[in-house]
Protein backbone atom coordinates (compact mmCIF):
# COMPACT_ATOMS: atom_id res chain seq x y z
CA UNK A 1 0.00 0.00 0.00
CA UNK A 2 1.31 3.43 -0.89
CA UNK A 3 0.84 6.75 0.83
CA UNK A 4 -2.13 6.24 3.14
CA UNK A 5 -4.47 9.20 3.39
CA UNK A 6 -4.30 10.52 6.90
CA UNK A 7 -7.53 11.70 8.47
CA UNK A 8 -6.39 12.58 11.96
CA UNK A 9 -7.57 15.79 13.61
CA UNK A 10 -4.21 17.56 13.32
CA UNK A 11 -4.21 17.23 9.56
CA UNK A 12 -7.84 18.30 9.39
CA UNK A 13 -6.83 21.45 11.28
CA UNK A 14 -4.08 22.00 8.76
CA UNK A 15 -6.56 21.59 5.90
CA UNK A 16 -8.97 24.01 7.56
CA UNK A 17 -6.21 26.61 7.90
CA UNK A 18 -5.21 26.23 4.26
CA UNK A 19 -8.84 26.51 3.14
CA UNK A 20 -9.33 29.62 5.25
CA UNK A 21 -6.15 31.12 3.81
CA UNK A 22 -7.35 30.38 0.28
CA UNK A 23 -10.66 32.10 0.98
CA UNK A 24 -8.76 35.13 2.22
CA UNK A 25 -7.09 35.31 -1.18
CA UNK A 26 -3.94 33.24 -0.67
CA UNK A 27 -3.77 31.34 -3.97
CA UNK A 28 -0.73 29.37 -2.78
CA UNK A 29 -2.84 27.77 -0.06
CA UNK A 30 -4.99 26.02 -2.65
CA UNK A 31 -1.84 24.88 -4.41
CA UNK A 32 -0.56 23.34 -1.18
CA UNK A 33 -3.85 21.48 -0.64
CA UNK A 34 -3.90 20.19 -4.21
CA UNK A 35 -0.28 19.08 -3.85
CA UNK A 36 -1.01 17.36 -0.55
CA UNK A 37 -3.76 15.11 -1.91
CA UNK A 38 -2.78 14.88 -5.57
CA UNK A 39 -1.12 11.46 -5.40
CA UNK A 40 -3.92 9.45 -3.76
CA UNK A 41 -6.74 11.38 -5.44
CA UNK A 42 -5.30 11.46 -8.95
CA UNK A 43 -4.08 7.89 -8.53
CA UNK A 44 -7.62 6.76 -7.69
CA UNK A 45 -9.18 8.70 -10.58
CA UNK A 46 -6.61 7.46 -13.07
CA UNK A 47 -7.56 3.86 -12.24
CA UNK A 48 -11.04 4.54 -13.64
CA UNK A 49 -10.48 7.16 -16.33
CA UNK A 50 -10.38 6.15 -19.98
CA UNK A 51 -7.22 8.18 -20.54
CA UNK A 52 -4.90 10.65 -18.72
CA UNK A 53 -6.86 13.60 -20.11
CA UNK A 54 -10.08 12.34 -18.53
CA UNK A 55 -8.30 11.74 -15.21
CA UNK A 56 -6.99 15.31 -15.35
CA UNK A 57 -10.46 16.64 -16.09
CA UNK A 58 -11.99 14.64 -13.19
CA UNK A 59 -9.21 15.78 -10.87
CA UNK A 60 -10.00 19.43 -11.56
CA UNK A 61 -13.74 18.82 -11.37
CA UNK A 62 -13.36 17.11 -7.99
CA UNK A 63 -11.48 20.06 -6.54
CA UNK A 64 -13.80 22.67 -8.03
CA UNK A 65 -16.89 20.91 -6.63
CA UNK A 66 -15.20 20.31 -3.28
CA UNK A 67 -14.23 23.95 -2.83
CA UNK A 68 -17.46 25.39 -4.20
CA UNK A 69 -19.64 23.27 -1.92
CA UNK A 70 -17.39 23.26 1.11
CA UNK A 71 -19.30 25.98 2.94
CA UNK A 72 -22.69 24.39 2.51
CA UNK A 73 -21.98 21.20 4.38
CA UNK A 74 -20.53 20.09 7.65
CA UNK A 75 -17.37 18.69 6.11
CA UNK A 76 -14.67 17.99 8.63
CA UNK A 77 -12.68 15.51 6.63
CA UNK A 78 -11.31 16.97 3.40
CA UNK A 79 -9.90 13.74 1.91
CA UNK A 80 -13.17 11.93 2.66
CA UNK A 81 -15.09 14.75 0.94
CA UNK A 82 -12.73 14.72 -2.06
CA UNK A 83 -13.04 10.96 -2.50
CA UNK A 84 -16.82 11.10 -2.14
CA UNK A 85 -16.99 13.57 -5.04
CA UNK A 86 -14.47 11.50 -6.99
CA UNK A 87 -16.65 8.42 -6.37
CA UNK A 88 -19.68 10.26 -7.82
CA UNK A 89 -17.70 11.17 -10.94
CA UNK A 90 -16.49 7.60 -11.36
CA UNK A 91 -19.97 6.12 -10.91
CA UNK A 92 -21.54 8.65 -13.29
CA UNK A 93 -18.92 7.82 -15.91
CA UNK A 94 -19.45 4.07 -15.40
CA UNK A 95 -23.19 4.53 -15.99
CA UNK A 96 -22.60 6.51 -19.16
CA UNK A 97 -20.27 3.89 -20.55
CA UNK A 98 -21.08 0.37 -21.60
CA UNK A 99 -21.76 -2.06 -18.76
CA UNK A 100 -18.61 -3.09 -16.97
CA UNK A 101 -16.76 -6.03 -18.36
CA UNK A 102 -16.73 -8.46 -15.46
CA UNK A 103 -14.22 -11.17 -14.66
CA UNK A 104 -17.16 -13.53 -14.26
CA UNK A 105 -18.71 -12.70 -17.61
CA UNK A 106 -18.57 -15.66 -19.99
CA UNK A 107 -16.75 -15.12 -23.25
CA UNK A 108 -19.15 -15.28 -26.20
CA UNK A 109 -17.04 -17.69 -28.22
CA UNK A 110 -16.25 -20.26 -25.53
CA UNK A 111 -18.51 -19.52 -22.59
CA UNK A 112 -15.56 -19.69 -20.19
CA UNK A 113 -15.15 -16.91 -17.60
CA UNK A 114 -13.08 -13.97 -18.75
CA UNK A 115 -10.94 -14.35 -15.63
CA UNK A 116 -9.51 -17.55 -17.10
CA UNK A 117 -7.97 -15.58 -19.92
CA UNK A 118 -6.68 -12.51 -18.10
CA UNK A 119 -2.93 -13.05 -17.73
CA UNK A 120 -2.43 -13.80 -21.41
CA UNK A 121 -4.93 -11.25 -22.67
CA UNK A 122 -4.14 -8.28 -20.45
CA UNK A 123 -0.34 -8.28 -20.60
CA UNK A 124 1.89 -7.72 -23.57
CA UNK A 125 4.31 -10.46 -24.66
CA UNK A 126 7.14 -8.31 -23.28
CA UNK A 127 5.44 -8.16 -19.91
CA UNK A 128 4.83 -11.87 -19.96
CA UNK A 129 8.45 -12.51 -20.86
CA UNK A 130 9.66 -10.22 -18.12
CA UNK A 131 7.44 -12.22 -15.77
CA UNK A 132 7.23 -11.91 -12.00
CA UNK A 133 5.74 -8.46 -12.30
CA UNK A 134 2.99 -9.13 -9.83
CA UNK A 135 2.03 -5.47 -9.54
CA UNK A 136 1.26 -5.21 -13.25
CA UNK A 137 -0.70 -8.44 -13.12
CA UNK A 138 -2.72 -7.02 -10.23
CA UNK A 139 -3.42 -3.78 -12.09
CA UNK A 140 -4.49 -5.63 -15.22
CA UNK A 141 -6.75 -8.01 -13.33
CA UNK A 142 -8.24 -5.31 -11.08
CA UNK A 143 -9.21 -3.27 -14.15
CA UNK A 144 -11.78 -5.96 -14.94
CA UNK A 145 -13.46 -6.09 -11.55
CA UNK A 146 -16.99 -4.67 -11.19
CA UNK A 147 -16.75 -0.96 -10.44
CA UNK A 148 -17.83 -1.18 -6.76
CA UNK A 149 -15.27 -3.88 -5.99
CA UNK A 150 -12.60 -2.05 -7.97
CA UNK A 151 -13.32 1.11 -6.00
CA UNK A 152 -12.98 -0.63 -2.65
CA UNK A 153 -9.80 -2.36 -3.79
CA UNK A 154 -8.05 0.83 -4.90
CA UNK A 155 -9.40 3.04 -2.10
CA UNK A 156 -8.00 0.56 0.38
CA UNK A 157 -4.85 -0.74 -1.30
CA UNK A 158 -3.66 2.40 -3.03
CA UNK A 159 -5.27 5.42 -1.36
CA UNK A 160 -4.98 3.69 2.03
CA UNK A 161 -8.45 4.67 3.25
CA UNK A 162 -9.91 2.67 6.15
CA UNK A 163 -13.04 0.58 5.51
CA UNK A 164 -15.06 2.95 7.68
CA UNK A 165 -14.28 5.81 5.28
CA UNK A 166 -14.79 3.63 2.20
CA UNK A 167 -18.23 2.65 3.52
CA UNK A 168 -19.10 6.35 3.88
CA UNK A 169 -17.93 7.09 0.35
CA UNK A 170 -19.89 4.20 -1.17
CA UNK A 171 -22.86 4.83 1.15
CA UNK A 172 -22.94 1.25 2.34
CA UNK A 173 -22.23 -0.61 5.57
CA UNK A 174 -18.68 -1.47 6.57
CA UNK A 175 -19.62 -5.15 6.16
CA UNK A 176 -20.60 -4.51 2.55
CA UNK A 177 -17.33 -2.69 1.91
CA UNK A 178 -15.43 -5.61 3.46
CA UNK A 179 -17.41 -8.13 1.41
CA UNK A 180 -16.66 -6.20 -1.79
CA UNK A 181 -12.97 -6.29 -0.91
CA UNK A 182 -13.16 -10.02 -0.29
CA UNK A 183 -14.91 -10.66 -3.62
CA UNK A 184 -12.23 -8.58 -5.33
CA UNK A 185 -9.42 -10.50 -3.63
CA UNK A 186 -11.04 -13.84 -4.42
CA UNK A 187 -11.24 -12.98 -8.11
CA UNK A 188 -7.74 -11.55 -8.15
CA UNK A 189 -6.36 -14.65 -6.45
CA UNK A 190 -7.94 -16.85 -9.09
CA UNK A 191 -6.65 -14.63 -11.87
CA UNK A 192 -3.22 -14.26 -10.37
CA UNK A 193 -2.69 -17.92 -9.55
CA UNK A 194 -0.27 -18.46 -12.47
CA UNK A 195 1.73 -15.37 -11.53
CA UNK A 196 1.88 -16.52 -7.91
CA UNK A 197 3.07 -19.95 -8.90
CA UNK A 198 5.77 -18.46 -11.07
CA UNK A 199 6.78 -16.13 -8.28
CA UNK A 200 7.02 -18.96 -5.78
CA UNK A 201 8.91 -21.24 -8.13
CA UNK A 202 11.51 -18.71 -9.24
CA UNK A 203 11.45 -16.12 -6.49
CA UNK A 204 14.10 -15.65 -3.80
CA UNK B 1 -13.40 -19.07 12.89
CA UNK B 2 -14.00 -19.71 9.20
CA UNK B 3 -11.75 -18.51 6.38
CA UNK B 4 -14.02 -15.62 5.41
CA UNK B 5 -14.15 -14.30 8.95
CA UNK B 6 -10.38 -14.68 9.29
CA UNK B 7 -9.81 -12.71 6.10
CA UNK B 8 -12.12 -9.94 7.33
CA UNK B 9 -10.12 -9.65 10.54
CA UNK B 10 -6.85 -9.59 8.59
CA UNK B 11 -8.20 -6.84 6.35
CA UNK B 12 -9.31 -4.83 9.38
CA UNK B 13 -5.90 -5.41 10.94
CA UNK B 14 -4.21 -4.02 7.83
CA UNK B 15 -6.43 -0.94 7.89
CA UNK B 16 -5.93 -0.42 11.64
CA UNK B 17 -9.62 -0.87 12.41
CA UNK B 18 -9.62 -3.93 14.67
CA UNK B 19 -11.52 -3.61 17.92
CA UNK B 20 -9.77 -4.98 21.04
CA UNK B 21 -12.02 -8.06 21.01
CA UNK B 22 -11.29 -8.65 17.31
CA UNK B 23 -7.58 -8.19 18.02
CA UNK B 24 -7.69 -10.94 20.64
CA UNK B 25 -9.57 -13.31 18.33
CA UNK B 26 -7.16 -12.70 15.47
CA UNK B 27 -4.10 -13.15 17.68
CA UNK B 28 -5.49 -16.48 18.89
CA UNK B 29 -6.16 -17.62 15.32
CA UNK B 30 -2.69 -16.58 14.15
CA UNK B 31 -1.06 -18.35 17.08
CA UNK B 32 -2.99 -21.55 16.45
CA UNK B 33 -3.04 -21.79 12.67
CA UNK B 34 -0.15 -21.82 10.17
CA UNK B 35 -2.76 -21.37 7.42
CA UNK B 36 -3.91 -18.14 9.07
CA UNK B 37 -0.33 -16.87 9.06
CA UNK B 38 0.07 -17.85 5.41
CA UNK B 39 -3.11 -15.94 4.53
CA UNK B 40 -1.77 -12.88 6.30
CA UNK B 41 1.51 -13.14 4.40
CA UNK B 42 -0.35 -13.38 1.11
CA UNK B 43 -2.39 -10.28 1.91
CA UNK B 44 0.78 -8.35 2.78
CA UNK B 45 2.38 -9.57 -0.40
CA UNK B 46 -0.46 -8.24 -2.54
CA UNK B 47 -0.39 -4.91 -0.69
CA UNK B 48 3.35 -4.61 -1.14
CA UNK B 49 3.14 -5.42 -4.84
CA UNK B 50 0.67 -2.66 -5.70
CA UNK B 51 2.58 -0.22 -7.87
CA UNK B 52 2.09 3.50 -7.41
CA UNK B 53 0.09 4.88 -10.32
CA UNK B 54 2.39 6.23 -12.99
CA UNK B 55 0.02 9.02 -14.02
CA UNK B 56 0.38 12.45 -12.47
CA UNK B 57 -1.89 15.49 -12.74
CA UNK B 58 -0.80 18.24 -15.08
CA UNK B 59 1.86 20.48 -13.47
CA UNK B 60 -0.44 23.47 -13.72
CA UNK B 61 -3.44 21.60 -12.25
CA UNK B 62 -3.67 23.83 -9.17
CA UNK B 63 -3.52 26.99 -11.30
CA UNK B 64 -6.25 25.69 -13.59
CA UNK B 65 -8.43 24.72 -10.61
CA UNK B 66 -7.99 28.21 -9.16
CA UNK B 67 -8.86 29.76 -12.54
CA UNK B 68 -12.01 27.65 -12.82
CA UNK B 69 -13.06 28.60 -9.31
CA UNK B 70 -12.63 32.30 -10.14
CA UNK B 71 -14.50 31.80 -13.41
CA UNK B 72 -17.39 29.97 -11.72
CA UNK B 73 -17.79 32.59 -9.01
CA UNK B 74 -18.75 35.57 -11.18
CA UNK B 75 -21.42 33.93 -13.40
CA UNK B 76 -22.83 32.10 -10.41
CA UNK B 77 -23.49 35.42 -8.70
CA UNK B 78 -24.83 37.16 -11.81
CA UNK B 79 -27.03 34.44 -13.31
CA UNK B 80 -27.80 32.13 -10.47
CA UNK B 81 -31.21 30.61 -11.23
CA UNK B 82 -33.64 31.41 -8.47
CA UNK B 83 -35.19 27.93 -8.51
CA UNK B 84 -31.99 26.12 -7.60
CA UNK B 85 -31.55 27.38 -4.05
CA UNK B 86 -35.29 27.11 -3.52
CA UNK B 87 -35.30 23.52 -4.77
CA UNK B 88 -32.28 22.66 -2.65
CA UNK B 89 -33.91 24.17 0.43
CA UNK B 90 -37.17 22.31 -0.24
CA UNK B 91 -35.30 19.05 -0.75
CA UNK B 92 -33.32 19.60 2.44
CA UNK B 93 -36.48 20.32 4.40
CA UNK B 94 -38.31 17.31 2.96
CA UNK B 95 -35.39 15.01 3.69
CA UNK B 96 -34.92 16.29 7.20
CA UNK B 97 -38.62 15.91 7.94
CA UNK B 98 -38.44 12.40 6.50
CA UNK B 99 -35.37 11.56 8.56
CA UNK B 100 -36.95 12.80 11.75
CA UNK B 101 -40.24 11.02 11.06
CA UNK B 102 -38.53 7.75 10.23
CA UNK B 103 -35.84 7.70 12.88
CA UNK B 104 -37.31 9.58 15.80
CA UNK B 105 -40.81 8.78 17.04
CA UNK B 106 -40.58 11.53 19.65
CA UNK B 107 -39.89 15.15 18.67
CA UNK B 108 -36.18 15.84 18.46
CA UNK B 109 -34.70 19.25 19.05
CA UNK B 110 -32.50 20.73 16.37
CA UNK B 111 -29.61 20.76 18.86
CA UNK B 112 -29.86 17.05 19.59
CA UNK B 113 -30.24 16.22 15.89
CA UNK B 114 -27.17 18.27 15.11
CA UNK B 115 -25.28 16.61 17.94
CA UNK B 116 -26.27 13.19 16.63
CA UNK B 117 -25.15 14.15 13.16
CA UNK B 118 -21.82 15.26 14.51
CA UNK B 119 -21.09 11.83 15.93
CA UNK B 120 -18.48 9.96 14.01
CA UNK B 121 -20.10 6.54 14.36
CA UNK B 122 -20.48 5.26 10.80
CA UNK B 123 -23.38 3.04 11.80
CA UNK B 124 -25.52 6.00 12.79
CA UNK B 125 -28.52 5.95 10.39
CA UNK B 126 -28.99 9.69 10.82
CA UNK B 127 -25.47 10.21 9.57
CA UNK B 128 -26.23 8.09 6.52
CA UNK B 129 -29.28 10.23 5.79
CA UNK B 130 -27.21 13.39 6.07
CA UNK B 131 -24.80 11.87 3.58
CA UNK B 132 -27.69 11.37 1.17
CA UNK B 133 -28.75 14.95 1.77
CA UNK B 134 -25.28 16.20 0.98
CA UNK B 135 -25.18 14.21 -2.23
CA UNK B 136 -28.65 15.35 -3.26
CA UNK B 137 -27.74 18.98 -2.77
CA UNK B 138 -24.48 18.47 -4.63
CA UNK B 139 -26.31 16.76 -7.49
CA UNK B 140 -28.90 19.54 -7.70
CA UNK B 141 -26.28 22.22 -7.86
CA UNK B 142 -23.99 20.39 -10.29
CA UNK B 143 -26.67 18.94 -12.58
CA UNK B 144 -25.47 15.33 -12.12
CA UNK B 145 -27.64 12.26 -12.38
CA UNK B 146 -27.09 11.10 -8.84
CA UNK B 147 -29.05 8.07 -7.69
CA UNK B 148 -30.81 8.66 -4.40
CA UNK B 149 -31.00 5.50 -2.39
CA UNK B 150 -32.33 4.44 1.00
CA UNK B 151 -35.02 7.11 1.15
Amino acid sequence: MKGPVETNPALEDDDAKLLAAYRRGDADALGRLVEKYKRPLFGFLSRFAANPGEADEWFQETWVRAIEHMNIFRQKNLPGWLFRIAHNLVIDAARRRKPDCSLDAPLPESGEPLADRIPAAALSPADEAAGRDLGRHIEAAAALLPVEQREVFWLRMDAGLPFKEIARIQRCSINTALARMQYALEKLRATLAPAYRELQETGP
Amino acid sequence: MNAKELEQLLLLEQSGELSPAQRRRLDAALAASPEARRLRDRLHRISAAIPAPAARPAPDAAARIAARLRQDQAPARAFRPAWKPALAAAAALALLVGVRTFHAPAPVSSESAAAAAEEEDWTDPLDAEFTELENLLLAISSGDSLEITEL
